[in-house]
């Protein structure tokens, strides 16, 4: 019989390149039948043709054994395949690991020197937390081992036994710190380069080990050893200020000798972390490593230039002046034809921003965005062709090309413009309308899913900015007339303008929630409501309709302001127009079009009927004499207060945090009972079912209990509900105790048995369980004594806690006005504006947190519609110390931000700004 | 730490595969990520890959700092996948102390050696980096321990197998292809130090 080797696999290999998996096929068959084989020798090279296969992507975890039985083999040449075929092919979870403690245990104590190094590399790959606690004390004996080759090799695999069982770390430490002071160098690399890893995860406890490392440092001229030693004390350096002094003058001299930009960097870097630039010597240091550095910016080697820039970009934080000196250098580092140094150009530049030279660095960015196909697709198909040309393949050029402008990298450039404008809340942007259009250039231009950063940036810029506000709407008019962008919403990125349809989104709100400052108003309506709209996303088209019915309502409020009764056919054919326009939404799949479409569909019916007749009267009543009463159809002024009453306001992030958790309510508790795992017997839910009930009595009871006197909230919404009666006896109340501690103790014998999944807490229960728990009568439950401690042990959080329908009537928002509108917008903002400074914490940054439509809050309600506005008394005052306004949900501003409540309600639900949340969806 | 030394021609096939953490994405498909980014890129730009792709490739398992350092020799890319505590231009230094290592013990290496003694490439990496850390940097000694070890294993072939011809891994591949041709590449960083 002829068997193959390694060598006549890959021959066959290379000979049967048309048919290589059915070659690869009958050869893995072959292989099976000779690992099962005695003889050894075919054994070991049936496992070295397995790893080789495994290399290229065949599975060999079937042959686990057959290594370990080539591993164990006493031949030197045999054992190195096995521990080979074993650094390759297992994986933690191999389960013949375990079979290996003893084999690798004798290995790592052989006579040869070979067979040990061979084991401590085999086991460095393939240890696992049993192996390390099994083997570490043979390993760190070997640490004193004869040979240095061993000595150094056992230092690494120690690494990784530390990584899989920490505990050995107590033992190993004290030897490893011997290690620093071996008279082999290698040994001491290797010690310096396990402390440097181990060091990253814990680096107070290796401070014992900066003097051996501090002699390394002052006598070693090994490069390799110093950067090592140098990132090293970069990472003890803020754990030992005395350290930052010791070094200086060490590390000083290295940046000033060193000729290798990796030492340099590396000093570059530990300089900064140890603070060592700080102070009039550590400004001389630093001007020294951006000179040195700069240098480097203009050397023609690819590789200094993005050490170069990636060091200063360590720098930029605490030295900008001196970089930016080179500020021009820098830039045109962003024009590098290399991506990698193209990443490192715009980390650094993002470092670099003031408000001076942001808007021509936005500029430049944004050229890169919309340039590409002109300059950079010749540059790379030169390249490309002269590659594929190298290398013979002849790989089609559309495949390579977007490495260069490639989708990631365009959304990253996109991403990096967006965060560098909107950082510290616009902070750098000094010019709004610049700002504004740049936004919607990028949503043309970027071709990257950056749709819905946009978006909230317009719609917080328009929110925070009042002088903006004109400029954006005339901008969002165009945006909504252009159709640039619903032919975008179709997949791929190829296309201008796709991936950022939610900019029409922004462009809708804007237009109608300052549909004041529309030019044109009746205009606008039919681009909302046109009929290619329905290709947009469903969210897009609600905020559309919602914006029509604005618009139509500031329009119908604009015209009573002239009215003139010749505008009457004008308006029905605005009505009508509208009507027709929202009807075709009322069939939409999306349940939120339709919704909106019929809501608003429905409105302006009535209404027209309403100004229609009423114009009929004034033209027949008002006609001869002028009377007090105004001359235009009051109808017209209806719509407008429900979108207007309010004036949207940015809520400050701490807002929510400031409003007091009302009493009585337990943020906590579930709303519906955390789901339990299901029993089969429909006997024992029933049960399970009766107990709920009585859980949520006795809980309700113990709020009642906590509350104190103000129960009568709950009271009242008990009297409201009282539905389920029940009378319960002394036996059924220890009845329940009992079967609540049954349960108690079987959820907990649940938890802990692997084969039992216990439900996620937030799934709901089936329905029929859901509307027997919460609704309770409160007003008649037994006295509260008859409820022990033992029962409210046994029911844990999964209890249900409060009725149903809040027992909180209100909830309220709170207002932090001062410090988080733009300075020039703060002072028409708020008028009103509170004498005590914002609180001086974490300022909000960008526009993620604070988005407007979400943060809808009455804040000053306009003068001319007094009769909504209700100042409430009596809600509880706030304990914190900034003046907060709050106020009654029902004076929300209805219907405005409908849309935006809905995301809010997700992210703080089960609070009680569920009941604020509500009244906004008209 | 080093996560991964990867060896590929210059049409993307393997030559040498190996993990010292054990990363998420399917080794070929990474490959062919790494690949297809490095073969685009032209031999003048910086031997330093940092593209927005290779995070999401790679981020959630090494963390954010991933660099991939690669070298390109004849018709062969080295490819060291390393976190930061790896000096960049100490990892270049490195693939060419390995390449340099390969040389020493093939003799002009070219692609074909790395094709049909695979395991001879393992074991003189395994001289040059155990369990991701680097053990030697110094190639006169990394050849030393290479040479010994591989007669050790000759040796106990022969005495396994008194009758066989040769050391029992086939003849050498002639040079069908160009020597590698490491020369050419200039020193930079650590080693001109």
């Amino acid at each position: 019989m002829w068997e193959r080797n390694l060598q006549d696999l890959i021959r066959g290999l290379r000979a049967h390149k048309h048919d290589e998996s059915r070659f690869i096929a009958s050869a893995i068959e072959e292989i099976r039948k000779e690992v099962r084989g005695e003889d050894m020798e075919l054994k070991a090279a049936a496992v070295l043709k397995l790893t080789y296969l495994e290399m290229l992507g065949y599975d060999m975890s079937w042959a686990s054994f057959h290594v370990v039985e080539v591993m164990s083999s006493p031949r030197f040449h045999l054992k190195s395949m096995g521990y080979l075929a074993a650094t390759q092919s297992f994986e933690q979870e191999t389960d013949v690991l375990m079979l290996t403690t003893n084999l690798l245990k004798k290995d790592l104590t052989a006579a040869r020197p070979l067979e040990v190094a061979v084991s401590l590399n085999g086991l460095s790959h393939i240890v696992t937390p049993d192996l390390g606690r099994d083997l570490y004390r043979d390993l760190i004996s070997l640490l004193t081992h004869s040979r240095p080759a061993i000595r150094k090799r056992a230092v690494l695999a120690l690494y990784k036994v530390f990584l899989k069982y920490p505990d050995a770390l107590e033992y190993g430490m004290e030897r490893l710190k011997e290690r620093l002071e071996d008279p082999d160098i290698g040994v001491v690399s290797a010690t310096v380069n396990v402390l440097c890893e181990l060091a990253k995860q814990d680096p107070q406890a290796y401070l014992p080990f900066a003097p051996p490392l501090f002699l390394i440092l002052t006598t070693s001229n090994n490069n390799w050893m110093l950067i090592k030693t140098i990132k090293l004390f970069g990472l003890l350096t803020p754990f030992e200020p005395r350290l930052v002094k010791k070094l200086q003058p060490p590390i000083t001299e290295l940046i000033s000798t060193t000729p290798a930009i990796s030492l340099l960097y590396e000093c570059v870097h530990t300089c900064i972390i140890g603070g060592m630039l700080r102070g009039v010597a550590g400004h001389t240091l630093a001007q020294t490593c951006v000179t040195k550095l700069a240098a480097f910016l203009e050397d023609p080697d690819q590789n200094l230039k993005y050490i170069a820039l990636l060091a200063l970009a360590k720098i930029v934080p605490s030295h900008p002046h001196l970089v930016a000196e080179y500020e021009s250098r820098i830039m045109a580092s962003i024009n590098d034809q290399d991506l990698s140094i193209r990443m490192r150009a715009l980390d650094l530049i993002s470092a670099m921003v003031h408000p001076n030279n942001l808007q021509s660095i936005v500029q430049q960015l944004l050229s890169h965005l919309t340039v590409p196909e002109s300059t950079y697709t010749t540059v790379i198909s030169a390249t490309q062709s002269l590659s594929a040309a190298v290398s013979g393949t002849s790989s089609a050029p559309s495949t390579a090309s977007p490495a260069q402008v490639s989708p990631a990298y365009r959304e990253t450039l996109a991403r990096r413009i967006l965060s560098l404008c909107s950082a510290d809340l616009y902070g750098n942007v000094s010019d709004f309308e610049w700002y504004v259009s740049v936004l919607v250039d990028l949503a043309y231009v970027s071709r990257a899913p950056v749709g819905e950063a946009i978006r909230d940036q317009l719609v917080d810029i328009a929110v925070r900015v009042r002088q903006v506000r004109r400029y954006a709407v005339q901008v969002s008019m165009k945006l909504l007339a252009d159709e640039t962008f619903l032919a975008g919403g179709e997949p791929g990125l190829d296309n201008e303008g796709s991936g950022c349809q939610e900019v029409l989104w922004a462009a809708a709100w804007i237009c109608g929630e300052y549909a004041s400052e529309l030019t044109d108003t009746r205009k606008a309506i039919p681009s909302l409501l046109a009929p290619n709209v329905a290709k947009l996303a469903p969210d897009i088209i609600a905020i559309y309709i919602q914006s029509a019915a604005k618009i139509f309502s500031a329009w119908a409020v604009d015209l009573a302001a002239r009215w003139d009764d010749d505008d009457l056919p004008e308006v029905k054919d605005a009505v009508t127009s509208v009507l027709s326009g929202v009807r075709q939404f009322a069939s939409s799949e999306d349940f939120e079009v339709q919704e909106r479409a019929d809501v608003n569909a429905f409105r302006p019916k009535p209404k027209a009927e309403f100004g229609n007749g009423f114009a009929d009267a004034s033209t027949s009543a008002f006609d001869p004499i002028a009377v007090s009463e105004p001359v235009y159809p009051k109808s017209l002024y209806l719509l407008y207060p429900l979108f207007s009453q309010y004036e949207l306001n940015p809520v400050a992030p701490e807002a929510q945090a400031s409003v007091p958790v009302p009493e009585g309510l337990d943020l906590d508790a579930w709303i519906v009972p955390q789901a339990q795992p299901k029993i089969d017997e429909p006997v024992e839910v029933e049960v399970k079912k009766k107990k709920k009930d009585r859980k949520g009595k006795e809980k309700e009871k113990e709020k009642e209990k906590g509350a104190g006197d103000g129960t009568a909230k709950g009271k009242k919404s008990g009297k409201k509900k009282g539905v389920v009666a029940s009378e319960r006896t002394p036996e059924e109340i220890l009845e329940a105790e009992e079967l609540a501690k049954a349960k108690a103790r079987r959820l907990e014998m649940l938890r802990d048995d692997p084969y039992y999944i216990i439900d996620t807490p937030a799934r709901p229960r089936q329905s029929d369980d859901v509307d027997s728990i919460p609704i309770v009568r409160l007003d008649d439950l037994p006295p509260l004594s008859s409820v022990g401690p033992a029962s409210r042990t046994a029911t844990p959080s999964n209890a249900p806690s409060f009725p149903r329908p809040s027992p909180i009537p209100r909830a309220s928002y709170a207002v932090e006005r001062g410090g988080e509108m733009p300075p020039e917008a703060t002072k028409q903002a708020t008028p009103l504006s509170t004498p005590t400074p914002p609180p001086s914490g974490p300022k909000p940054r960008g526009s993620g947190q604070v988005t407007p439509a979400r943060a809808a809050s009455p804040a000053i309600p306009p003068p001319s519609f007094p009769t909504y506005e209700v100042h409430d008394d009596e809600i509880p005052t706030t304990a914190s110390p900034e003046l907060i306004k709050v106020m009654k949900v029902k004076k929300k501003k209805v219907g405005g931000t409908s849309t935006g409540k809905k995301k809010r309600l997700k992210d703080n639900d089960a609070t009680p700004s569920d009941s604020v949340g509500t009244p906004g969806t008209s | 730490m080093i996560h991964a030394v990867l060896i590929f021609n210059t049409s993307g096939v393997p030559r040498l595969t190996k993990f010292y953490t054990p990363l998420r994405t399917p080794s070929q498909q990474l490959i062919n990520k790494i690949f297809s980014l490095v073969s685009s890129r032209s031999p003048t730009l910086c031997n330093f890959l940092d593209t927005p792709e290779l995070n999401a490739l790679l981020g959630d398992r090494i963390g954010d700092e991933v660099r991939v350092v690669y070298r390109c020799y004849a018709t062969l890319y080295f490819v060291f996948v390393v976190d930061t505590s790896e000096s960049e231009l100490g990892i270049l230094d490195l693939i060419q102390v390995f390449v340099e290592s390969l040389d020493r013990s093939f003799e002009n290496v070219c692609e074909l050696d790395l094709v049909f003694h695979f395991d001879d490439v393992h074991h003189i990496l395994a001289e040059v980096i155990q369990g991701g850390l680097v053990l030697e940097t110094n190639v006169n000694e990394i050849a030393e321990a290479v040479h010994a070890s591989s007669q050790a294993r000759k040796q106990s072939f022969q005495s396994a197998n008194p009758l066989a011809l040769g050391s029992g891994s086939g003849p050498r591949g002639s040079s069908l292809q160009a020597p590698i041709g490491w020369l050419t590449n200039r020193f930079t960083g650590v080693g001109s130090r």
